[in-house]
């Protein structure tokens, strides 16, 4: 092991005080010159011929001299910022344009100071149950992510409707729909259609639906200033803030728990790859639905249906 | 000064080698012969103000590919190459609403190469991205932001924002419909914060719409702001890479 090498020669305290960092074994070490620069220099020419092919090849795009006048339908950020618009479609634009990007580079910034253990540092994946966390991780983040997009897009209700009306082959599975009459959505689920629709397909009563805190809470008049008049609105808040906050923290503490009590994840070391792999699975997805998945009015279509051949 | 250490060879790779090296112009510039012996290999690496970012001797196993896929280093070498493209394009572009899109027909078709000139910045933009993000996968996964890398690790969480801010602010130059709107609807992300929103986009945007003084600002930040504080952080970057004792490895 590397711990009992000798001490630095020229210390002349041989067996006095062990060095705080281990003495690097020199039989273990290469030069850099040659081997490090020759991996180097392989690599920028790998690069470099990549980038040149790539340039020969495909062209930057150029459209239209940029028009204020006239809005493409869908209007979309650079890739690498369309997993917040998609999270823009999903809840308050405060949220998934500001708030979540900001916590999340905090906490991916806090990582080192969470998970503080030495274990098996510079090996890849190295650290018992590492390769386990990994794929519940990322298999949840993946499959978890997907099936949040699909429900706030109501495509489950396509599915439902194409799976007991649709073609012969569909109308024999499964089983209990076999039957006439399993049409369409039944009308008392409507508030099952999308997470918007507990705003708009629920009777909220209007005390609820404009909750006059401006008067009751926010007491400008005691300043001297007008009343306040903000009001309130109980649904839109639950349905644009409280689920979604409820779901982005609520879903990984949840698997982590659950990682936790099975003995999945036992160390913060594991905690720390199930939760980070969860949210890169999870934000791939975001971004390649935004990319790929949204259309006009940026609503959840196939890839082809996004982009039609012609184009 | 020093004597010139060299192997035994033939006898014409000899006369070359002591043609090419052993003289003054050589000498005047590397200050030490052929890196082919042990000795001047590192002197090679010491005295060289660029692989200088090197330590002269490195622990087996990051020599390994599979250990980073370089793709720090690539990331490094994307920014340089997107350096040396920026400033020819430079050459060639006007941030004015005015002119730029007309300077990106122009380059495109009156220029020689300019079109591969414009595709090869493009790309490696788009790749600086992605290996960027690479990178922070391969350093999270070898557990390679433990003590006493912790620093180093928010010091990247900074390059990759830094990285796509440059990415961002790049993506208005053009002035197309591709351009405008992407930036706009970036742009309406942040504003929509009920809070600090409005003031923010405003102070980014320069005004209530994407317009001049949009573009002006983010020609700026792109050419010179963000570059020079990526450079900045990147330098800390490798520097306590080095402070740290190299990369990372079981202890
Ligand atoms: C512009 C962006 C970046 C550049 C040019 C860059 C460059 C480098 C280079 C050249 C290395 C040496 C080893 C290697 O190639 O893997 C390195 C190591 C490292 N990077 Fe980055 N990096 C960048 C972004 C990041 C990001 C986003 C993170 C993490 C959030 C990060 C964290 C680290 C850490 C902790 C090390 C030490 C790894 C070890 O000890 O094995 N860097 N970086």
């Amino acid at each position: 092991m590397v711990a009992d090498a000798p001490a630095p020669a020229s210390s002349r305290q041989r067996g006095a005080m062990p060095s705080v960092r281990p003495r690097r074994q020199r039989e273990e070490e290469l030069l850099v010159w040659p081997d490090l620069v020759f991996v180097e220099f392989i690599a920028a020419l790998i690069f470099t011929i990549t980038f040149v092919a790539l340039a020969i090849l495909i062209n930057a795009p150029l459209q239209d001299r940029a028009n204020p006048a006239n809005t493409p339908n869908p209007s979309k950020a650079p890739w690498y910022f369309l997993n917040l618009q998609e999270l823009l479609i999903h809840m308050h634009p405060a949220l998934a344009g500001v708030i979540v990007p900001t916590i999340f580079l905090v906490l991916l910034a806090a990582v080192p100071y969470f998970d503080t253990s030495n274990e098996e540092q510079g090996r890849w994946l190295a650290t018992p149950r590492a390769w386990p966390n990994l794929i519940v991780g990322m298999t949840v983040g993946f499959v978890g992510t997907w099936l949040l997009i699909i429900y706030d897009s109501s495509k489950h209700i396509v599915l439902y409707e194409r799976f007991s009306v649709g073609s012969e082959a569909f109308r024999v599975w499964p089983p209990f729909m076999a039957e006439e009459n399993v049409r369409t959505w039944p009308e008392t689920l409507n508030w099952l259609k999308s997470v918007r629709a507990l705003q708009t397909d629920i009777n909220w009563h209007n005390d609820l639906t404009g909750v006059p805190i401006g008067e009751t809470f926010i007491r400008t008049d005691l300043l001297g200033l007008p009343r306040g008049s903000i009001q309130w609105n109980v649904p839109a808040w639950i349905v644009e803030q409280a689920i979604p906050i409820g779901i982005m923290v609520g879903l990984p503490i949840l698997l982590s728990l659950v990682a936790w009590r099975t003995g999945l994840a036992r160390t913060r070391r594991d905690h720390m790859i199930l939760l980070i792999s969860g949210w890169f699975a999870s934000w791939l997805v975001l971004t390649v639905a935004g990319t790929y998945f949204r259309g006009a009015g940026l609503e959840l279509l196939w890839p082809w249906d996004v982009y039609p051949a012609e184009s | 000064m020093a004597t010139t250490e060299r192997p035994q060879g033939q006898a014409i790779v000899d006369r070359a080698y002591e043609f090419l090296v052993n003289n003054r112009v050589w000498k005047s510039i590397f200050r030490i012969g052929y890196p082919n012996t042990p000795r001047n290999q590192m002197l090679a690496v010491a005295t060289n103000v660029f692989l200088h970012l090197h330590p002269t001797r490195v622990h087996r196993t990051h020599v390994k590919i599979t250990h980073t896929y370089c793709l720090g280093g690539l990331s490094f070498f994307l920014f340089l190459g997107l350096t040396v493209t920026g400033v020819l394009l430079m050459f060639y572009y006007v941030p004015s609403v005015e002119r730029a899109y007309a300077d990106m027909q122009a380059l495109q078709t009156d220029v020689r190469f300019g079109m591969m000139l414009r595709n090869t910045h493009r790309w490696m933009a788009h790749g600086m991205v992605i290996t960027v993000m690479l990178h922070m996968m391969r350093v999270f996964y070898t557990g390679a932001y433990k003590p006493p890398r912790e620093f180093n690790w928010v010091v990247g969480v900074i390059l990759l924002v830094l990285t796509l801010l440059l990415s961002f602010t790049g993506y208005l130059l053009p002035w197309d419909e591709l351009a405008f709107w992407a930036i706009t609807v970036g742009t309406n992300m942040i504003g929509s914060d009920p809070i600090l929103g409005e003031v923010n986009q405003f102070v980014m945007i320069g005004g209530f719409e994407v317009g001049q003084n949009a573009l002006i600002r983010f020609y700026t930040l792109h050419v010179i702001g963000l570059p020079l504080a990526a450079a900045i952080f990147m330098s800390v970057h490798f520097w306590r890479i080095r402070r740290d004792g190299g990369l990372a490895r079981p202890l």
